[in-house]
């Protein structure tokens, strides 16, 4: 087959002239609730640096009593930097472990510090760091957060351990994990360091959530050490310290809610600049491709699926439409995995081979696997696609075009927002729906209409009623007046200047607005957080129900032993280690 | 004690929300406070004269009472430029666009300062500025080259009638030509002082390196606003968070 073009219905870039994905189709909730780990995702970006650069880490403070509780501070010297990770363990009665964000303890609390810290300073965390959001820290201070054990899997290693075995490997599996991490603050929250701080003074964070995800990481290096630690106070002559395979095999827990939701909605220009650095990998890609390619990179597409459909395989979860989905994508990477061996050779000499294999996805198999392949193909160019780690952050300001006429505005939202106008707000169910804010921790939470208390104190998530509210008003104001500007407009109708902006603002972006009524009866949130967290680089999504979801942070990344040496960078989708000696 | 921008941000979004302001408005209001505290002009005083008006009535929004393609004049009603500069900056932004200068009045506003950080944001738009307004028994005069990042603010002994809460505004490509067009208004009596452009920036990037310090007692005021518009959890509630 030959194609001269890739794909039909697409954007451009601000990269370039490359052709992309079509917003109408990216930003549908669904889908982005499909993405998985690219190279891009931000613990893949940092792990990258860490081991290209051969981060040191050591930990002068190293203070845990027989029980494994007490303060351990590790001194991080990075490429342009020294930072000091702060960690306190506590004893947690079991009954009081719990990972919402309304917890108020916890086994472990961390802090991420700029500097080295003297004796004062950690005296200064330990009264403070513990107490998370209920106590203060100062801007040496970048990120502060905090993780519960997990109950399955602690104390099962450690005795395992102690008594000179490895741990089985499918218990490891069942869970992924040692700790879990409840929430890592970071941006300024309590008095830490802004984001404008962390980006302009230390270039080995400068990039988005990159201090977050550290902090994650060495939360994961501090729950095996522990691990160690404890078996080897156990029983000094019997214990074993656990297999460096295993070890790269557990990662961090996580749980996330409906905190993170209102993010997405919230900064659309930073989310139209992740999405469109991903969507501008995967059209650099299949540009790639329009020579055909050779057959070493089909093998490896091949060898990368049946990894994916091993792990899928291999996650556990009590979410029956989890685990349908994982099955059903399963099957249809087999079936490409077929297409693949069948049809290699040919392949090989194909125009725009990918842009085949991705109309033939989208004709052929559901979104998640679509999204699934597309993240492969990513995979396979990372001469292509790493520097675009880069190209992550953006200015957020949003700004008004006050010179528009209204007539012009009301055509932008029609060209722009045809999703928004397209909904029928006078159906119940698409106003069923209502965010707010609860007392407990200013938590984020989901409210049904007329039945939950606070509608009054709505958070002004539903982007498309008030884009819908905005047109309405625009176009009778346009019948009275019409040749007026949005200046004349904002002036008379200040109840819309708010959305006005956003209109305007994203109108020049090209992804950013999530095309969905988030106040349906029906929405589901769940989407929202799978989209951020898979930027993240999380795995192994585990729903919990529509609101949360538990996942995993680091499974499968090489550790801090490994920092230095060569480096593949291919541990997205972590399968199950085979135990070798050593 | 002290806060992050970032918190602050936050906290001032969710005053201002409880206080009635919409959308736009609250990111608007809480950009011009930490854009004043941040860069030396005693943002947080300011902010609390504006709280004890506020706190007392419904957002009130500038009525335009008089325009021409050049001119421009809005009553502000006895409301505080933390609801009327957008609206106000916007209206001379447009004109200036269709028309290459404006000359804008906004009587009867207060906390005419926190007009600096939407003129900075809109001078990013290659528009130029120069404001001026009375302050206590001196004037205020502020220029903003086109793309500038910060104002020269300079204080003037008073000479002739000055409305004691009005602001004007004059706009155009270069700030030069907008002072020789605008002379006339443009004359004050003795010079007193600059507020420079080292000195704001030393205070930004102290409170970038250090954090902002605030009034433990503005920081509480700022929570008991924010805790309007909270909603009080109960075990339904809860199940909305996914319990």
């Amino acid at each position: 087959m030959h194609r001269d073009h890739p794909t039909t219905g697409q954007q451009t870039g601000s990269n370039g002239a490359l052709p992309l994905r079509p917003a109408s189709q990216v930003m549908q909730l669904e889908r982005l609730g499909s993405f998985h780990q690219s190279r891009l995702s931000f613990m893949r970006t940092l792990v990258r640096h860490m081991v290209a650069e051969n981060w040191q880490i050591t930990s002068p403070v190293f203070d845990l009593d027989e029980q494994g509780y007490g303060t351990v501070v590790y001194q991080v010297e990075a490429k342009y930097g020294t930072f000091s990770y702060v960690l306190f363990s506590h004893y947690l009665d079991p009954e009081n472990r719990n990972d919402r964000v309304i917890a108020n303890q916890w086994d472990l609390t961390m802090a991420l510090c700029e500097g080295t810290v003297d004796a004062a300073q950690i005296e200064f965390l330990r009264h403070n760091v513990p107490k998370q959001e209920a106590g203060r820290v100062d801007s040496r201070v970048l990120v502060l957060s905090r993780a519960n054990r997990s109950a399955r899997t602690f104390e099962y290693v450690v005795n395992e351990l102690t008594l000179g075995r490895q741990p089985d490997v499918d218990v490891i599996a069942e869970v992924g994990y040692l700790y879990r991490t409840t929430a890592a603050y970071g941006s300024g929250k309590l008095g830490m360091a802004d984001w404008e701080k962390v980006r302009t003074k230390h270039p080995d964070f400068a990039r988005p959530f990159a201090a977050e995800m550290f902090t994650c990481f060495m939360l994961r290096h501090f729950s095996m050490q522990q691990a160690d630690y404890l078996a080897s106070k156990r029983s000094p002559e019997s214990a074993v310290t656990l297999h460096e395979n295993i070890k790269r095999y557990i990662g961090i827990g996580n749980s996330t809610g409906l905190g993170m939701a209102p993010f997405l909605i919230n900064h659309p220009l930073l989310i139209n600049q992740w999405i469109e650095m991903r969507e501008t990998a995967l059209a650099r890609v299949v540009a790639a491709s329009e020579c055909g390619v050779d057959e070493a990179t089909l093998k490896r597409l091949d060898l990368a699926t049946q990894r994916v459909i091993q792990h899928l395989g291999e996650i556990i979860t009590a979410d029956e439409r989890q685990n349908s989905s994982n099955a059903l994508v399963r099957t249809e990477l087999q079936l490409m995995h077929l297409w693949l061996q069948e049809q290699g050779a040919e392949l090989a000499n194909n125009h725009y081979v990918w842009a085949d294999l991705i109309q033939h996805a989208e004709q052929s198999w559901r979104i998640e696997t679509q999204e699934v392949i597309n993240t492969l193909l990513i995979e396979l160019y990372p001469e292509l696609v790493d520097d675009l780690e880069e190209q992550m952050d953006v200015d957020e300001s949003q700004q008004v075009t006050p010179e528009m006429s209204v007539a012009q505005l009301i055509d932008v939202i029609e060209d722009k927002y045809d999703w928004a106008l397209a909904i029928d707000f006078s159906q119940y169910e698409s106003m069923g729906a209502f965010w707010y804010r609860s007392q407990e921790k200013m938590e984020p939470r989901l409210g049904q209409t007329n039945i939950d208390m606070g509608m009054e104190k709505e958070m002004p998530l539903a982007i498309g009623r008030r884009v819908r509210e905005c047109y309405d008003r625009l176009c009778s104001y346009n019948q009275v007046r019409p040749q007026q500007n949005v200046a004349h407009f904002n002036m008379h109708n200040p109840t819309y200047s708010g959305i006005v902006a956003r209109i305007q603002t994203m109108a020049l972006s090209q992804y950013g607005e999530i095309r969905e009524n988030l106040v349906h009866s029906d929405v589901l949130p769940i989407h929202l957080l799978r989209c951020k967290l898979s930027f993240f680089g999380v795995s192994k999504f585990d729903p919990r129900s529509r609101l949360w979801v538990r996942n995993t942070m680091f499974q499968g990344a090489p550790l801090i032993s490994d920092f230095g040496k060569p480096f593949a960078d291919d541990w997205q989708f972590p399968i199950k280690p085979v135990l070798t000696s050593g | 004690m002290k806060v992050s921008k970032n918190e602050l941000m936050a906290a001032l979004k969710k005053a201002f929300e409880a206080l009635g302001f919409q959308p736009g408005d609250c990111q608007d209001a809480a950009d011009m406070v930490v854009w004043l505290q941040t860069h030396g002009f005693d943002g947080f005083d300011r902010l609390q004269g504006a709280l004890a008006y506020l706190n007392t009535t419904a957002p009130i929004h500038a009525d335009l009472v008089q325009e021409d393609a050049h001119h421009a004049v809005l009553d502000g009603r006895g409301s505080s430029i933390l609801l009327c500069g957008s609206e106000a900056v916007d209206l001379i932004r447009s004109q200036v666009v269709e028309g290459s200068w404006a000359a804008l009045e906004l009587t009867d506003c207060y906390n005419r300062t926190f007009i600096l950080q939407r003129l900075i944001k809109a001078a990013q738009r290659n528009l130029g500025f120069i404001a001026y307004w009375r302050q206590q028994d001196y004037c205020v005069k502020v220029s903003i080259a086109a793309g500038a990042q910060l104002p020269e603010y300079q204080t003037f002994t008073m000479t002739g009638e000055f409305d004691a809460q009005s602001l004007r505004i004059f706009s155009g490509a270069d700030i030069d030509v907008i002072q020789h067009q605008f002379a006339q208004q443009l004359e004050f009596g003795e010079y007193l002082e600059t507020f420079s452009g080292e000195e704001m920036m030393d205070c930004y990037r102290d409170s970038v390196e250090q954090g902002i310090e605030i009034d433990q007692t503005l920081w509480q005021t700022l929570d008991e606003l924010v805790a309007r518009i909270l909603v009080e959890s109960t075990d339904s509630s809860r199940a909305g968070a996914g319990d």
